[in-house]
């Protein structure tokens, strides 16, 4: 039969199938089926111009061949686009399908710092109890930050050596704690006591004091100050208060343990621990031991402290007490170091402080 | 402190029985937590921690005292020898009220040394015995009993002895080999030619006892607390003495003290008591103290029976009558600090233990009070920048004048903010601004390696006023590095100015605050807080109402010069178009490329329109051609 047929054709045809295996995208097979089954100037249209000029004895057998190739043509270009076609939905439903576990956008995280986040949860913590904040400034009066607190006239604070003091202004310095927020408040509301009520709040804030820079000191640091006036406050109201705080902060299942002490602004004065946090009270490295950790100075408020805000010691009593943020901070995190507090690398905030 | 156990079973045979742990706790109770227990010289030695107020408390007997009365069991006695006084040998005057009572003895010394017991209990004690038995059993003494007492070399003083206020410009060169110019509120001992020592402080070089001494002169008196310790503060010296007086020594302890001392030198080195006479007395005790029921209950937090109470402050050596529902106390000579009823009460609920107090949380009054508004802001603020992704700092209030200069404006001179005693140079000047720290922490996290920096600091600044520095509460926040770029969505690209104030208007800050370029690729702002606007008082804002009908949007794509201002383009294109209608005019892209006319941009504008009607295609392309004619007239062109 094949000799019936141009050679070119012919082999054409037995390049088919390698051509047609070669086509690796549908625009490749378009251009492959132009050439064989195009209506112009393809394989095809040249094979039918041959039979309408072939002579008419061989016309039926011609036909019959040429009909026979454009069919194998035709099915071959049909079955591979089938594929091409298959292989392309394929790589579409690839392309488009989400790889969970591609990093994917991460939006902005930030952190708070550890020691505004732990005043802002005691304040939280307090706030049930009727507690509000009072602030005042972090440079002070003499007057504020000692002689209204019953701090005698030469105590070693007022020391240069360990309170800053301005050059221009003799008479102001750094605060050395949050208690002259105490003598600010109880000046301001004392004329008010009766008709509002007594008066309770805390006052958390910056204090400075002037010890160098190492492991366990800073020249600046935190406390928070808590104050309660009100008829007939004895020291069952100051452990009460602590004792839900304390709870609310540890955990319910916290001790606390009240032990005599001295500060001039409190009469009766304690130290106040927690039973360790971190070990139950079992005994660890935080607690040497002793199940116990010291966590706050307090004690009912000195008489002398009330009277300097013009406010009657015999109406009235009240409670106070302060709490290092640092200490407590260092102490609950394991903190190895002070300093770690102030560098404020992005990696301890994000680590300690976070964002609730 | 350190209390050595042996010593202080001597003072309290009851102590011997109770083992570390237990005494311990007990000291812990009455407000003597032990820091530290170490076997010192052989024997156990605990550190107690004895607060200022308890000046009483700083000796192995005040110790035991203490113990005896939570225990209640004995004290031994104190073992003086019999020394007899008689004439004085050296006239002794007492001609200022701050020593009341001086006692004092002369002794002949012999042969012999400080007993080597005694030497081991100054050295578990970290007082170096000096085996010159006069100055060891002094120091002993002090431990032992706490009563600070001293000994001169007779023979080095001239004539009489007074204890007197210096003379202003007097000088004393004092045991340690410094020469003091006194002033007149220095009470000192003097002899005729001069101070031999600093009253309760120290003791003279010219008058030290030493190797050849033969005689000495013992002095055991008692000083005003006060004059001491200004003495103590005004020549910046700090004595194991001055520690003592300066905190309240026993008056009662004088002749005491100075009979232990002949006794020991006696014993020790075969002294000869050739005489022991006082000048002065014991001053009468202060006036009773009167501890109420009433007040005792509050304090206690329960009603206190009045002989418990009675029977608690007579075990602290007070001396205590009952009258009606009241006690009156007459404090022990050695307790300073039992002035007013509170005082007393303290004692009562001490010696019961803290730990009987009830727990009861406190009746509410009145109405609790809000939070300020300030407060509220600062933790919204605070919160919303944490959300953003910064991070919030700590910074110190204090920065180097360098530091200060770099954004403290001319109106606001350094002086005025200057500490007198800055802990450094660099730590001197309260700051004007919080830039500075924030400049300092961002390049130190860059340089640790972070892509991205982004801080936030809430914390006064400072300014200087006449009445002093004026601080006022200021945010800053700084942001620099690489934006993006760490996942396979978010392209990367350098932090800008305008990033600044995107985060700005986030904050709702009035107005765009000045963006400071703080360092390559890092941004700041700094704005004070009470420039923000505060948070409403209403829960929710009045209800605005708002179109339902859909909303219009056009883009027009501008040539306009490089110099061009957005915000004028903005205004006149604003103004060409219908207020009621437009939602929103702003610039979504900038172009700048080199296939661009040379010196030209394109602006993307985007127009959005909404009315309370559906809007008509013809009426909008009328307001877009008028925007377009404003635009125009500012030069800008279509792009094609």
């Amino acid at each position: 039969m094949d000799q019936l047929l141009p050679p070119e054709i012919v082999e054409a045809g037995q390049t088919f199938p390698a051509a047609l295996a070669a086509c690796g995208d549908l625009d490749a097979l378009l251009r492959l089926k132009g050439a064989f089954v195009g209506r112009e100037a393809s394989y095809a249209t040249r094979l039918m111009e041959l039979l309408k000029i072939a002579p008419k004895e061989q016309k039926r057998e011609l036909g019959a061949a040429i009909n026979g190739l454009k069919q194998q043509w035709e099915e071959g270009l049909k079955a591979r686009q089938a594929e091409l076609e298959a292989t392309k939905r394929k790589l579409g439903a690839l392309a488009a399908a989400w790889d969970p576990a591609l990093p994917p956008p991460q939006p902005p995280c930030g952190a708070l710092h550890p020691l505004n986040r732990l005043m802002d949860r005691l304040v939280d913590v307090f706030r049930p109890m009727g507690f509000h904040v009072e602030e005042g400034p972090e440079v002070e009066t003499e007057a504020h930050n000692f002689d209204g607190l019953n701090i005698p006239e030469d105590h070693p604070a007022k020391a240069s050596s360990d309170t800053f003091y301005l050059a221009a202004h003799p008479e102001l310095l750094l605060r050395t704690h949050t208690s002259p927020v105490q003598v600010r408040t109880l000046l301001r509301v004392a004329p008010e006591l009766a008709a509002r009520g007594g008066i309770r709040f805390l006052a958390p804030g910056r204090v400075y004091r002037k010890d160098e820079i190492d492991p366990t000191h800073s020249p600046m640091f935190h406390q928070v100050e808590g104050m309660l006036v009100g008829h007939g406050i004895g020291m069952q109201h100051l452990k009460g208060t602590l004792e839900y705080a304390l709870r609310a902060l540890f955990g319910p299942d916290t001790e606390i343990r009240l032990r005599p002490s001295y500060f001039p602004f409190v009469e009766p004065g304690c130290e106040v621990d927690v039973s360790c946090p971190l070990c139950g009270a079992k005994g660890c490295r935080v607690c040497k031991g002793s199940g116990w950790v010291e966590i706050l100075g307090a004690g009912l408020i000195h008489p002398n402290v009330l009277a300097y805000a013009g406010i009657d010691p015999n109406e009235w009593s009240g409670w106070a007490f302060g709490m290092g943020v640092e200490r407590m901070a260092m102490m609950l995190s394991q903190t190895p170091d002070l300093r770690l507090f102030f560098e404020n690398d992005q990696r301890f905030l994000k680590a300690m402080g976070g964002l609730d | 402190m350190w209390i050595e156990r042996k010593v202080l079973a001597q003072e309290i045979p009851a102590a011997a029985a109770l083992d570390t742990r237990q005494l311990c706790e007990t000291l812990a109770a009455l407000g003597f937590p032990v820091d530290g227990v170490a076997t010192l010289e052989g024997t156990e030695s605990l550190d107690v921690d004895i607060t200022a107020n308890r000046g009483d408390a700083m000796s192995h007997r005040g110790i035991a005292r203490e113990l005896a009365a939570k225990l209640q069991q004995p004290l031994a006695p104190i073992a003086t020898g019999a020394v007899s006084e008689g004439e004085a040998l050296v006239p002794v005057r007492l001609e200022a009220e701050a020593c009341p009572i001086y006692a004092t003895a002369v002794l002949e010394l012999g042969e012999g040394i400080t007993p080597e017991a005694v030497q081991s209990f100054l050295r578990a004690l970290e007082a170096s015995p000096k085996r010159l038995p006069a100055v060891d059993a002094s120091n002993e003494l002090l431990l032992r009993y706490g009563h600070p007492t001293h000994a001169f070399d007779a023979d080095a003083i001239r004539g009489a002895v007074s204890v007197r206020w210096a003379k202003a410009g007097e000088t004393l060169a004092t045991l340690d080999g410094v020469t003091r110019t006194l002033t007149e509120c220095d009470l000192v001992i003097a002899d005729e030619a001069g101070p031999i020592a600093l009253a309760g402080v120290m003791g003279g070089d010219g008058t030290k006892v030493t190797e050849a001494t033969r005689r000495v002169l013992l002095e055991s008196a008692w000083f005003e607390p006060k004059v001491v310790r200004a003495t103590a503060r005004r020549h910046s010296l700090h004595t194991d003495a001055s520690h003592r007086f300066g905190r309240g020594a026993d008056p009662a302890m004088a002749r005491v003290a100075r009979d232990l001392l002949v006794a020991r030198l006696q014993a020790w080195c075969q002294a000869k008591l050739i005489g022991a006479w006082t000048a002065g007395a014991v001053p009468a005790p202060s006036a009773p103290v009167e501890l109420g029921l009433a007040l005792l209950a509050r304090v206690a937090g329960e009603a206190v029976p009045l002989a418990a109470a009675q029977e608690a402050l007579s075990r602290l050596g007070c001396v205590v009558t009952a009258a009606g529902d009241r006690l009156c106390v007459v404090p022990p000579t050695w307790r300073h600090d039992l002035a007013i009823a509170e005082d007393l009460a303290e004692e009562v609920l001490r010696l019961r233990g803290y730990e009987h107090i009830p727990s009861v949380l406190p009746p509410m009054e009145g109405p609790p009070e809000h939070l300020a508004p300030g407060y509220l802001l600062r933790q919204r603020v605070a919160r919303r920048l944490a959300h953003l992704g910064f991070h919030q700092t700590v910074t110190y209030g204090f920065v180097s004048p360098e530091a200060d200069a770099l954004f403290a404006g001319p109106d606001n001179p350094a002086a005025g903010r200057t500490l007198a005693n800055p802990l450094g140079y660099e730590y001197s000047v309260l700051r004007a601004s919080l830039l500075p720290s924030l400049k300092a922490t961002a390049e130190q996290n860059l340089r640790q390696g972070s892509r991205q920096v982004q801080l936030f600091e809430l914390a006064p600044t400072y300014r200087s006023t006449p009445a002093g520095p004026r601080e006022q509460v200021t945010l800053a926040a700084v942001w620099g590095g690489l934006l993006g770029g760490e996942d396979y969505l978010s392209p990367a690209r350098a932090v800008l100015e305008a990033d600044l104030a995107g985060l700005a208007r986030d904050l709702e800050l009035p107005g765009l605050p000045t963006i400071h370029r703080l360092a390559d690729g890092l941004f700041g702002f700094e704005i004070e807080l009470d420039a923000l606007p505060r948070p409403q008082d209403r829960i929710i804002p009045v209800f605005r109402p708002f179109s339902r009908f859909p909303a219009v949007e056009r883009d027009l794509s501008l040539l306009v010069d490089l110099g061009q201002s957005y915000a004028a383009l903005h205004q006149a294109m604003g103004a060409a178009l219908p207020a009621d209608s437009l939602l929103e005019l702003r610039c979504v892209d900038v172009f700048r490329h080199k296939s661009l006319p040379e010196g030209q941009q394109a602006w993307l504008l985007r127009m959005r329109f909404q009315a309370d009607r559906t809007l008509v295609g013809d009426e909008v392309d009328g307001w877009v051609a008028a925007a377009l004619a404003a635009a125009e007239s500012l030069g800008a062109k279509l792009r094609a």
